[in-house]
């Protein structure tokens, strides 16, 4: 195999882990914390990316356009978030999981149906912004720019969350109440709060990862439904709940298919599962710690 | 259950019956027809309860056993030319076998972990079934699958599917009540101290899953003797999810809850969608109200509000 | 749980229901049952015109019943067929049908083809529809088909593009008013036989569609130039969001050129992709439906130049006053130009109003007979619909996208070329044969 086609696969994979992780990462966030299957989860990625259309094609002459939209996009989906979190979900943690499970599945089912209200059945694409597009030519093969960022941002992400859940007073009480939600509110924390800040920052994530993959691919309904399966399976191998455990499951994602591709092309479409088969043979608990 | 409730129920359960039967006599053809499909419907979510409120398993690809059941039968007619009644019987022992070996992968697994291994393990068969052209038709399916001739005419199937899926569903009852339905839901409750008594936890959820999936096959062989057609998204997760939220819609701690929420659904999605193609989001907008003031599923309400004294019987769940 | 909390949840939720219930209805406004495009009500004192010929008059109002997608993402094609279809209606209904008009209904499928299939039952038994309509779904159309032929009922299907559903699985009640993959696949593999590329490489979503499309490619291609070889393929998942890591695993290989065969969303993703890694500059590409205006208009100015494809309609070629009155109309109404679905939807319209007309009757074989060997006029000329397969028999064009000064915005085909139904499509004995008869 040629080294160089190696390498440039390996890099792309890695990149494309990025935005699995960070989606995958909310996912699992909420998932420790509030003990949430959210199904919904891959609407909300979706929403991500329709307003990071609306906000950069309405900021198309301005340069900063994209970096706006950047921020905006996960803001809006973190305000769909907390205004689901307090007026429904708050009311329902006393529940069954399978119920909560049965609420999101709800939720995602009026989301879609709202986006398609809102954004239409059209296709959209943005590009990338200007300092961005193209691609790097290292001999007969070429990368594009933007997958580069996406491997600068996506650590950054792992690391401000670890910053966040280890630093912050906040963080450090979301961790507590995932492992123990009773004996953190017996302290006399409001843990509504808490659960209301972690489900608006899975939110914040999943929009994030959708206003990220904006400018790689084409934004259209139904981009929802590749997301969801994938994420809840790197959740699942990396153990639930550890955000450290997304990113593993997020690489061995992203770098199997990537290397995988150079290997057997045409079964493309087996590895991810073959993936989680494996990984859950070895390893019925996920790789990392779950606090389940 | 008091005598006096269970012989209350016994007389809806009859009259629900009396009425099925003589439906087809006045009522029009869709209405049968939609019926059928609820029926086959509701086997299929029943059969995941089994594994799924009865057994605590979190059976999340429950749909591969009936695509499974269904592609068998399919493929039996259309490429081996078997008889019909050869491929009837033998739609659910492949899709019962089926259930045993992915049964056999999981069952080391718990809770999600389970439920996700399944829906890989689920997915690489949907793959199978998806890309296999010359084999299952890809993701195209089979269609026009010849029946015999009594199952030709709308009201004969839907009499075919009434009295299989009714001698099903005494089947499944009686196996709930069985003393292995009884040990599945003391697994269900407390895994640990079962274990601690002697019983193997592992095979008696095998064999719930077993079970469920072989029903679900049965429901897989009558979808193809009511549509003459499969299809490679019966075996999808997402119909997998929509089985699941019919459980937990009709109310998964009861016996006759999933068939409820099955028919909820098939009836919002044909019923709903002629007025508007918003017809998921009516759907989402009628779980989220049925979730805050139905906490135990629509089942479980009626079951409350019929008899508020055996609530304490049933187990403080 | 307080009551505010009640009282706030339930405001939420009836707001989004009325927003459901009076959304501004990007697909159709369902029709209810008996509604009407609002054209002039028929007055029943109307005589009828004076035509020669003393004019059978139908004794009730022709019912059409579609099934399709106008939820996810097919929706795109769904909602363009949709519209081309009212705009057709609107027409036709304003002269009618002798002495009736043509009523629909629409049934959203979600791309589920076992929803689709209950819904056709749905239309055929309590709708009582004459004539069945649909679907973007391959699996769904041929799920209908079958279950059209039980019911003896015509079902034209309009966008679906297997060349099963016309060839091997046809039958008396299907018609095709669509493309299918055989002729794609040959008009691709006749404009690639031209050049002097060896080394192909077949990449694409791993669905029917894409390999239906990449076999018939490939078979004709081998067939006109037999010393083409296959390089490899590539298939991935319908829906996958990056194509980078495939896209660049063909790139390593260095095959003369690849054919990608995916569809829709797909599509945009694989010009997107190709386009920011300097594939299609450095490798020669086509794609049937690269020139799809609604593949295409996405990518704005951004889509790549160069890239050959296959289309049968386009709303600028040929430039003839039909297409361009059309195109037009078509603009004026829905504020975007006609797709490949919207001609089709346009000309299943006047062909069901036609052959109405000829049959002078509601009578459903009557109706079939008549759509045997009719022609009716479109917007970029004559169509038949071939009596041997109810395939309708259509052109199609082939060319390269390009920039042009006149639509800024998106890019359009260049250097065309038209090649007839006719020499693409598989002859009546190939049907036969496929059939089994």
């Amino acid at each position: 195999m040629d080294p160089a086609a190696l390498s440039s696969q390996i890099l792309i994979g890695l990149s494309r882990a990025m935005i699995l992780f960070i989606v995958s990462a909310g996912l699992s966030f909420v998932l420790g914390v509030l003990r949430v299957p959210n199904i919904a989860h891959g609407s909300l990625y979706m929403i991500g990316a329709f307003a990071a259309f609306t906000v950069a094609t309405l900021l198309q002459r301005n340069p900063a356009g994209f970096w706006i939209a950047l921020v905006v996009a996960p803001l809006v989906v973190a305000a769909v978030g907390l205004v689901i979190e307090r007026v429904l979900l708050a009311h329902l943690y006393q529940r069954e999981h399978l119920m909560l499970i049965l609420f999101t599945f709800a939720v995602g089912l009026v989301l879609n149906d709202l986006v398609k209200i809102v954004w239409g059945a059209d296709y959209r694409s943005i590009m990338p912004p200007p300092l961005l597009s193209g691609a790097v030519s290292l001999g007969d093969i070429s990368i594009p720019r933007y997958n580069f960022f996406l491997l600068i941002l996506g650590p950054i992400v792992a690391v401000a969350m670890w910053l966040f859940v280890n630093k912050t007073k906040i963080g450090k009480i979301s961790r507590a109440a995932a492992v123990d939600r009773e004996m953190v509110g017996v302290l006399g924390i409001n843990v509504s709060w808490v659960f209301a800040a972690a489900f608006v920052i899975g939110c914040f994530l999943a929009g994030l990862g959708g206003a990220l993959v904006a400018p790689m691919t084409s934004i259209s309904l139904g981009m929802d439904h590749t997301i969801i399966i994938e994420s809840f399976l790197i959740v699942t191998i990396g153990g639930l709940g550890n955000i450290w455990g997304a990113l593993i499951g997020a690489l061995i994602f992203g770098l199997t298919q990537s290397v995988g591709l150079l290997v057997l092309p045409q079964f493309a479409v087996v590895f991810p599962y073959a993936a989680v088969v494996i990984v859950l043979w070895l390893r019925p608990r996920g790789l990392l710690r779950s606090v389940w | 259950m008091n005598r006096f409730v269970e012989s209350r129920w016994l007389g809806a359960v009859a009259a629900v019956l009396c009425l099925l039967l003589i439906l087809p006599l006045f009522a029009p053809e869709f209405y049968i027809y939609i019926l059928a499909l609820i029926l086959v419907t509701a086997l299929l979510a029943m059969s995941l309860n089994l594994a799924l409120g009865y057994g605590g398993i979190y059976q999340f690809h429950h749909a591969v056993f009936y695509g499974v059941g269904a592609y068998a039968v399919a493929l039996m007619i259309t490429r081996a030319s078997l008889p019909w009644w050869i491929s009837f019987i033998a739609g659910p022992m492949v899709a019962a076998l089926t259930g045993l070996l992915i049964g056999w992968f999981c069952i080391r697994l718990t809770k999600l972990y389970f439920g996700m291994l399944q829906i890989s393990l689920g997915s690489l068969i949907w793959i199978i079934v998806y890309r296999w052209y010359d084999f299952t038709g890809g993701d195209n399916g089979i269609h026009d699958i010849p029946m015999p001739v009594f199952l030709m005419s709308t009201n004969s199937v839907y009499y075919f599917i009434l009295a299989i899926v009714a001698v099903c569903l005494i089947a499944l009852y009686l196996i709930v009540k069985s003393p292995f339905g009884a040990t599945l839901q003391a697994i269900r409750d407390n895994p640990q101290r079962c274990e601690a008594v002697g019983v193997n936890v592992r095979q008696h959820q095998l064999m719930a899953i077993v079970v469920a999936a072989f029903f679900a096959g049965v429901a897989g062989v009558l979808f193809v003797g009511l549509e003459r057609s499969v299809f490679p998204n019966m075996l999808f997760w997402v119909l997998s999810l929509e089985i699941f939220v019919m459980c937990l819609l009709g109310g998964w701690f009861t016996f006759a809850g999933p068939l409820l929420g099955a028919a909820i659904v098939v009836a919002l999605r044909t019923f709903v969608s002629q007025y508007t193609d918003y017809y998921t989001m009516i759907l989402g907008i009628i779980l989220i109200l049925l979730i805050f003031f139905l906490p135990e599923g629509v089942m479980g309400f009626i079951l409350e509000k019929s008899m508020p004294r055996t609530q304490s019987s049933e187990g403080g769940r | 749980m307080n009551k505010k909390a009640f009282a706030t949840m339930t405001f939420v939720l009836v707001t989004f229901a009325l927003l459901a219930a009076c959304a501004p209805a990007p697909t159709a406004t369902p029709v209810p049952p008996t509604a009407v495009p609002p054209t002039a009500a028929p007055k029943p004192t109307e005589v009828p015109k004076p035509t020669a010929a003393p004019a059978a008059k139908l004794e009730r109002n022709i019912k059409v019943g579609i099934v399709d997608t106008y939820t996810g993402g097919p929706a795109v094609y769904g909602n363009d067929a949709l519209n081309g279809w009212k705009l057709a209606l609107n027409e036709i209904n304003k002269s009618g049908v002798l002495g009736a008009k043509i009523d629909f209904v629409t049934r959203d499928d979600k791309y589920a083809p076992d929803t689709a299939l209950s819904m056709a039952k749905e239309l055929v038994l309590q709708e009582k529809v004459d004539v069945l309509v649909g679907t973007i779904n391959s699996a769904a159309s041929l799920a209908i088909s079958a279950y059209a032929k039980e019911q003896k009922t015509p079902f034209i299907v309009w966008i679906a593009k297997s060349e099963n559903i016309t060839g091997k699985s046809g039958h008396r009640y299907v018609f095709s008013t669509s493309e299918n993959t055989a002729m794609a696949g040959k008009a691709g593999a006749q404009a690639l036989a031209k050049k002097p590329y060896v080394k192909y490489w077949i990449a694409g979503e791993d669905y029917e569609y894409g390999h239906a499309i990449a076999d018939s490619a490939w078979n004709n291609l081998k067939q006109l130039k037999p010393d083409v070889q296959k390089a490899g393929e590539t298939w991935w998942k319908t829906g996958e969001p990056d194509l980078t890591s495939y896209l660049n695993a063909i790139m390593t290989a260095k095959p003369d050129a690849v054919i990608f065969a995916t569809g829709g969303a797909g599509m945009t993703n694989v010009l997107k992709t190709a386009k920011t890694i300097g594939l299609s500059d450095k490798i020669p590409v086509w794609v049937h439906t690269a020139i799809d205006h609604a593949v295409l208009k996405p990518l704005g100015a951004n889509a790549p130049a160069g890239v050959m494809g296959t289309m049968d309609y386009l709303f600028y070629y040929p430039d003839t006053p039909t297409n361009q009155a059309f195109a037009k109309a078509f603009q004026d109404a829905y504020g975007t130009p006609p797709g490949f679905a919207a001609f089709h939807a346009w000309t299943t319209a006047n062909l069901i109003a036609e052959a109405f007309k000829k049959a002078e009757s509601l009578d459903k074989e009557k109706f079939i007979d008549a759509m045997e060997g009719l022609k009716a006029q479109t917007p970029i000329g004559e169509v038949e619909m071939r009596a041997c397969d109810h395939q309708a028999v259509l052109p199609m064009f082939m060319g390269v996208t390009k920039k042009d000064a006149k639509y800024p915005d998106f890019l359009i085909a260049g250097d065309l070329v038209k090649v007839e139904g006719k020499d693409v499509m598989p002859s009546c004995d190939d049907i036969k044969k496929a059939r089994g008869q």
